[in-house]
């Protein structure tokens, strides 16, 4: 029978393990079971049905769909695979959500009929020192539902998992890509340049001087970056950018319909239109879940993602939950 | 006697204005501004400070490691460390007057980055972790990022899109520069652990005294290119002509003579002198000149349909892409010499089992450093051996030098043993025999070019039985 009293992980490194991977012993291994459990039963009942991907991806399916940050593409595990003469390199899979829509694109049969995709597996990133280089994640990927049901429905699965954990102190963030990108065409920035623009912005640095070159989109901008709030700070919103970026609007609507299932559900949020972090890849909503102060969900809608790589046009959304986080909150809770 | 401070000085194109500064700071390590063939000088009135030369790039792992404390090189190689493995165990301490270098991205005049990126953008560069960097900022879709050893200006238009490399190479080439990829100069950098718990005032005092230069730029950030999103797929060119790959350098006294000897004549290329794209006498063949190290990739690419290089090399594709589609065709028996581990004479084993054993006495996880410019094959040899917990150190030149402070065993060709016996040395275990061959693909090409490829071969290996075993 396995021991209970299993050492600190830190204790058994002394250079034999990888830093950043993972040992979990028989007592973390039933906390980890038990998360994995519950999500799958969660998702299953919504009709969920899970898939897995391989360890190894092509890297050219992620610099190709911009899912991932040029700071992150420095820190991904990437190589010449054994037949890699050719200098085309393969990366262990540093998201999720591409490798599930690259399976959906190619392996699901009816496209006329929603998938409803769910997932556990590890995501690997480097990040310095003692940091989470391993990172485990269950999410969900929902294909062919377009927005703002299929949104509704994430939040509330989101929200629902945490309750089956008996998670208390949950906390919804909205955002929406949209409509800063919006804003940012407005001010006449072609797509290259919203994104830096946007990676400036997300630095926390950068509003005023953004908004000081662009003064038609002034206001707008400083209310997206620098204000947060509930529904009403989304009627403000839509007040600011009717006129000056009337773009902003289907945007708006959609965050405001992801708020209001979020108010009949009870669920406690903030709008913080301005946060999304993957601005190329995400197109519509995005959000993230708090626990306390520790985040343990994050997803959106990348509509886009199919046809960048080659496949259908579908509308797709997902979100992605840190297994070993939400173990640790559950081992606090209890 | 306390432990030297160590610095790790270049060779190259450095060696020369960095002695003059050196001896004006009144640091003179004794032989190198002479440029002797010596891999290790003291220096004059500073007895606790030892000074090894190595190749430019070589210096920022030999720091980032703490093998050497301090170091003077380029900052494009400090750089293309850090950008891939960044780390803060190097300090960059001054930018010095001297080495003042652009690398840029550079295609046959004419080309346009974002039409380019619209396929697969094939690169070829020395600096594979800069060129990466680059292409990522940019937000390039699709990319293929070909390391190699040297000369990537050779490649566009018909074997690359784009070179990242010197500003000077790239211009003496008649390629147009698209883009800056990086900046810099010379530079003195530290060990971060020794500048904390080490006195290093001998050293450090007069190399911080060095004539400073402009701040260096490092990396640039370019904006993202502003091309459509999404998977590219490589388009299939077809070809009638053969391509035919020869090497210079080292190799190419012997290929000369074995071409001369098969009756294939190449106008601008004989034992001593090359174009980029000789002229050969045969109807349908087309030639270039390129590095032989890096002629197995591009015969597996489907460049070329017939290289000349070593069989050495080959070798190392194989140990590194054993799924590679390229074989020997021929052996041309030349530039014979025997690949190998190497060892001090002075270490007590006569094979390298007993040698493991002797560097594991006191510590069985003791990590055996292999320092090779053949990387795939010191790994292969390394695994194939049981040398059990071990570290290959990629090297660029000055490689006996790494005996027996820097490395336990050195992979390493050697024609005679002259050299290894200057340097007491002695190869302890040889994994091949190396001589020049023809390589290409496993599947012989269709039509004319299949015909034309095995006349070549033909041709080769009648030559070859006339060279006096």
């Amino acid at each position: 029978m396995a021991s209970t009293a299993e050492k600190d992980e830190s204790m058994l490194d002394g250079g034999l393990r990888s830093r950043g991977m993972h040992d979990l012993g028989p007592q973390a291994m039933r906390g980890f079971r038990a998360v994995e459990r519950t999500f799958l039963d969660t998702v299953a009942s919504r009709g969920y049905q899970e898939i897995r991907t391989p360890a190894i991806e092509p890297l050219h399916l992620f610099t190709a769909t911009g899912a991932l940050s040029p700071q992150l593409l420095d820190r991904v595990y990437s190589f010449l695979d054994w037949d890699g003469w050719s200098g085309e390199r393969v990366v262990l899979r540093p998201d999720a959500t591409v490798p599930a829509a690259r399976w959906y694109d190619q392996r699901w049969q009816d496209p006329s009929e929603a998938a409803r995709l769910c997932y556990v597996q590890p995501v690997y990133c480097f990040v310095p020192d003692d940091g989470e280089r391993e990172v485990w994640q269950c999410g969900v990927e929902l294909f062919g539902l377009a927005s703002p049901e299929a949104d509704a429905e994430l939040l509330l699965l989101a929200c629902d998992f945490l309750a089956a954990l008996g998670l208390r102190d949950v906390r919804f963030e909205l955002a929406h890509v949209g409509l800063v990108r919006a804003t940012l065409a407005a001010a006449g920035l072609d797509p290259a340049q919203q994104a830096e623009a946007y990676d400036r912005l997300l630095a926390g640095d950068a509003t005023t001087a953004i908004a000081n070159a662009n003064p038609e989109v002034a206001s707008a901008l400083q209310l997206l970056t620098t204000v947060d709030g509930g529904g009403a700070y989304v009627e403000n919103l839509r007040g600011a950018l009717a006129a000056a970026v009337p773009e902003a609007s289907t945007g708006l609507d959609e965050l405001a319909a992801a708020a209001r299932a979020l108010d009949a559900a009870g669920i406690a949020y903030r709008v913080l239109p301005g946060t999304a972090r993957n601005f190329e890849y995400y197109t519509g909503l995005t959000f993230r879940v708090l626990v306390g102060d520790t985040e343990c969900i994050s997803g959106g809608r990348y509509d886009g993602l199919g046809e960048m790589l080659g496949g259908r046009a579908v509308p797709a959304s997902g979100f992605g939950a840190g297994l070993l986080r939400l173990m640790n909150l559950v081992g606090g809770a209890r | 006697m306390s432990d030297p401070i160590r610095v790790a000085l270049p060779r190259g194109d450095l060696r020369a204005p960095l002695a003059e500064r050196l001896l004006a700071a009144g640091f003179v390590a004794e032989g190198y501004a002479e440029g002797s063939r010596s891999y290790r000088f003291a220096v004059t009135g500073r007895p606790e400070v030892l000074v090894r030369v190595f190749s430019e790039r070589d210096i920022p792992i030999q720091v980032a490691l703490g093998q050497y404390d301090l170091g003077i090189t380029s900052c494009v190689w400090v750089d293309e460390l850090l950008v891939r493995y960044a780390h803060d165990s190097i300090v960059p301490l001054r930018a010095l007057d001297l080495g003042a270098e652009r690398i840029v991205a550079a295609a046959v005049p004419g080309s346009d980055l974002s039409r380019l990126a619209s396929g697969v953008m094939r690169v070829t560069t020395e600096l594979p972790h800069l060129a990466t960097r680059w292409l990522n900022r940019l937000r390039i879709p699709s990319y293929r990022v070909i390391e190699v050893w040297g000369e990537a200006e050779a490649w566009p238009p018909d074997d690359a899109d784009l070179a990242v490399l010197p500003a000077a190479a790239a211009v003496a080439e008649g390629l147009e520069i698209l883009a800056t990829v990086h900046t810099g100069s010379a530079l003195l950098i530290g060990n971060h652990r020794a500048l904390a718990e080490r006195d290093l005032r001998a050293a450090l005092e007069p190399l911080l005294s060095l004539p400073a230069g402009p701040l260096t730029a490092g990396p640039e950030s370019p904006r993202p290119l502003d091309v459509p999103r999404g998977v590219r797929r490589e388009t299939v060119t077809t070809r009638t002509s053969l391509r035919l790959a020869v090497p210079d350098g080292h190799a190419q006294r012997h290929t000369a003579a074995a071409l001369a000897d098969a009756g294939i004549s190449l106008d601008g290329y004989d034992a001593t002198n090359a174009v980029r794209r000789p002229r050969a006498n045969l109807d349908g063949v087309e030639v270039k000149v390129l590095r032989p190290q890096d002629m197995p990739a591009a015969v597996a690419a489907g460049a070329f349909d017939l290289a000349l290089t070593g069989r050495d090399w080959l070798a190392a594709h194989l140990a590194a892409f054993p799924s590679s589609p390229v074989v020997e065709l021929a052996d041309l028996k030349r530039s014979r010499y025997s690949l190998g581990a190497v060892v001090p004479d002075a270490l007590p084993a006569e094979t390298i089992e007993e040698a493991i054993a002797y560097w594991r006495r006191d510590d069985p996880n003791f990590a055996i450093r292999v320092a090779s410019e053949y990387v795939s094959l010191a790994d292969h040899y390394a695994r194939a051996r049981r040398l059990g917990r071990y570290r290959v150190i990629p090297i660029g030149g000055a490689s006996e030098g790494f005996l027996p402070d820097d490395a336990e065993i050195l992979v390493e060709g050697s024609e005679t043993g002259t050299t290894l016996r200057a340097n007491q040395l002695h190869m302890i275990d040889v994994i091949m025999e190396s001589t020049n061959c023809a390589i290409g693909n496993a599947v012989r090409p269709t039509g004319a070019r299949g015909t034309l490829r095995d006349d070549l071969v033909s041709r080769l290996q009648r030559a070859a039985e006339m060279v006096p075993a």
